[in-house]
């Protein structure tokens, strides 16, 4: 009987619950982050190596070489390949205050990214891409601009090219147990998104977007209940998307974690399975979906900041398989 | 024995011999040919052999997905934990080796 007495105190910690105290929620588009790590690695087929050299403290460059096979978007269910290589340059700055990404890619593709913080709760993002696939100086001439004005005049630009073009800013508020956020992006698009917790594990959440060039708009609801040892969440839209994760942390190294997508507009339903292992020499990450798909991705630190990468992807319906290795230098 | 000759004069020979109907072999042969048993055993082994040509086929199929989805979602992984207990094994080695030493030299 002895052993019995000790559960009670547990069930009366959580009853003190401090409903004004309650801890801050993650951001509402991270909701399913741990999921997504363990079951949508950066696969790539064919060979790619990254460098990436610190010029200071907060100063740093990126280099990265890719070749290899990229698919074309077509009608036919066969998937039609080309083969490609390009050579990405970017230049990053980072401080706890501001962060500014900038990368510009042989094949004519500019993106730009910042991160600041306003004040202690309010935090901008913006985020601006162009692809011009044969215009490179004008992309030179974009990328002169943006570093002289900012980012606005790179909007300038990017309304001669609507479909090809993007820019968004978010606007994020951070209170003590909720989250707000703010977007805006080209196209007329208009977001808000809030969550709140509701317990110490629970926190729910709303958004609301309206695409005014498309002339759509949505709603969407979110739960996400995360303990230490597990994480479960779901997600309705009214574009007619489900989506239910869980994840379960087995121990310190290892996760599980496991998806279930439902679009009642399409009818589409795919669920996965993964397995997400960090051990102290290699991250490796499997997973495997109801569409016949098994994937793996391995990252082999080899030396300190030498990292060797291999990613695979069977699809057996289609017969597409897709194999990569990559090295990271630095970092 | 016309039998013994083969080749592309074959059908000839049988069909004038079955028209003069002189041997008790090829009409024996015939007969049995005809029946609706050997008939009916014929087509089953067609299908016994159709069947089995499937099953086999489908299995291996399965086979070829089942080992190629193993070879790559989880060999990775029997190698990396092997890995990872050979390193454990051979950091508890050199700890009780050495003994406090490494502790001092860092």
């Amino acid at each position: 009987m002895a052993t019995l007495i000790p559960p009670p105190p547990p069930p009366q910690a959580p009853e003190k619950v401090d409903y004004m105290d309650l801890p801050t929620p993650i951001p509402y588009e991270e909701i399913h982050r741990e999921a997504m790590m363990s079951l949508k690695p950066e696969l790539f087929e064919g060979m790619r190596f990254d460098f990436t050299k610190g010029l200071n403290q907060r100063f740093s460059l990126s280099h990265s070489v890719f070749m290899g096979p990229t698919e074309i978007p077509s009608q036919s269910t066969e998937t039609i390949k080309i083969p490609t290589a390009h050579y990405e340059f970017g230049a990053n700055f980072l401080d706890p205050k501001l962060m500014l990404f900038g990368r510009i890619m042989t094949d004519g593709r500019l993106g730009a990214r910042l991160k600041c913080d306003l004040t202690e709760n309010l935090s901008m993002k913006a985020n601006a891409q162009v692809n011009s696939p044969n215009l490179y100086f004008k992309v030179l001439i974009v990328c002169l601009i943006n570093v002289k004005c900012g980012f606005s005049s790179s909007f300038v630009q990017l309304t001669n090219e609507p479909h090809m073009s993007h820019g968004m800013f978010n606007f994020d508020y951070k209170g003590s147990d909720y989250r707000a956020q703010f977007q805006l992006g080209n196209g007329a698009l208009f977001g808000a998104s809030y969550i709140q917790s509701v317990t110490p594990n629970l926190s729910l959440g709303g958004e609301v977007f309206w695409a005014g060039q498309h002339r759509k708009s949505g709603i969407g609801y979110a739960a996400r209940y995360n303990t230490d040892k597990m994480v479960a969440t779901g997600q309705v839209a009214s574009t007619g998307m489900v989506s239910l994760n869980y994840v379960q942390k087995i121990s310190e190294k290892v996760s599980l974690a496991s998806d279930f997508m439902y679009n009642y507009m399409s009818g589409d339903v795919t669920s996965s399975f993964g397995y997400d292992y960090i051990l102290r020499q290699c991250r490796l990450r499997g997973k495997i979906d109801s569409n016949g798909c098994a994937a793996a991705f391995l990252e082999e630190r080899l030396n300190m900041g030498l990292n060797f990468v291999l990613s695979a992807e069977l699809d057996h319906r289609k017969k597409d398989y897709k194999f990569g290795f990559g090295l990271t230098v630095g970092e | 024995m016309s039998s013994g000759r083969g080749g592309v004069s074959l059908p000839d020979i049988r069909g004038s011999g079955s028209s003069s109907s002189e041997g008790i072999l090829t009409r024996v042969t015939s007969s049995i040919n005809n029946s609706p048993i050997v008939y009916k055993g014929k087509q089953a082994a067609g299908d016994v052999a159709f069947v089995a040509n499937k099953l086999l086929r489908s299995t291996g199929k399965a086979a070829w997905i089942a080992g190629t989805t193993f070879l790559i979602l989880f060999v990775p992984l029997i190698i990396e934990m092997d890995r990872e207990a050979q390193l454990t094994e051979l950091e508890m080695q050199q700890a009780s080796l050495l003994g406090a030493p490494p502790s001092t030299l860092k």
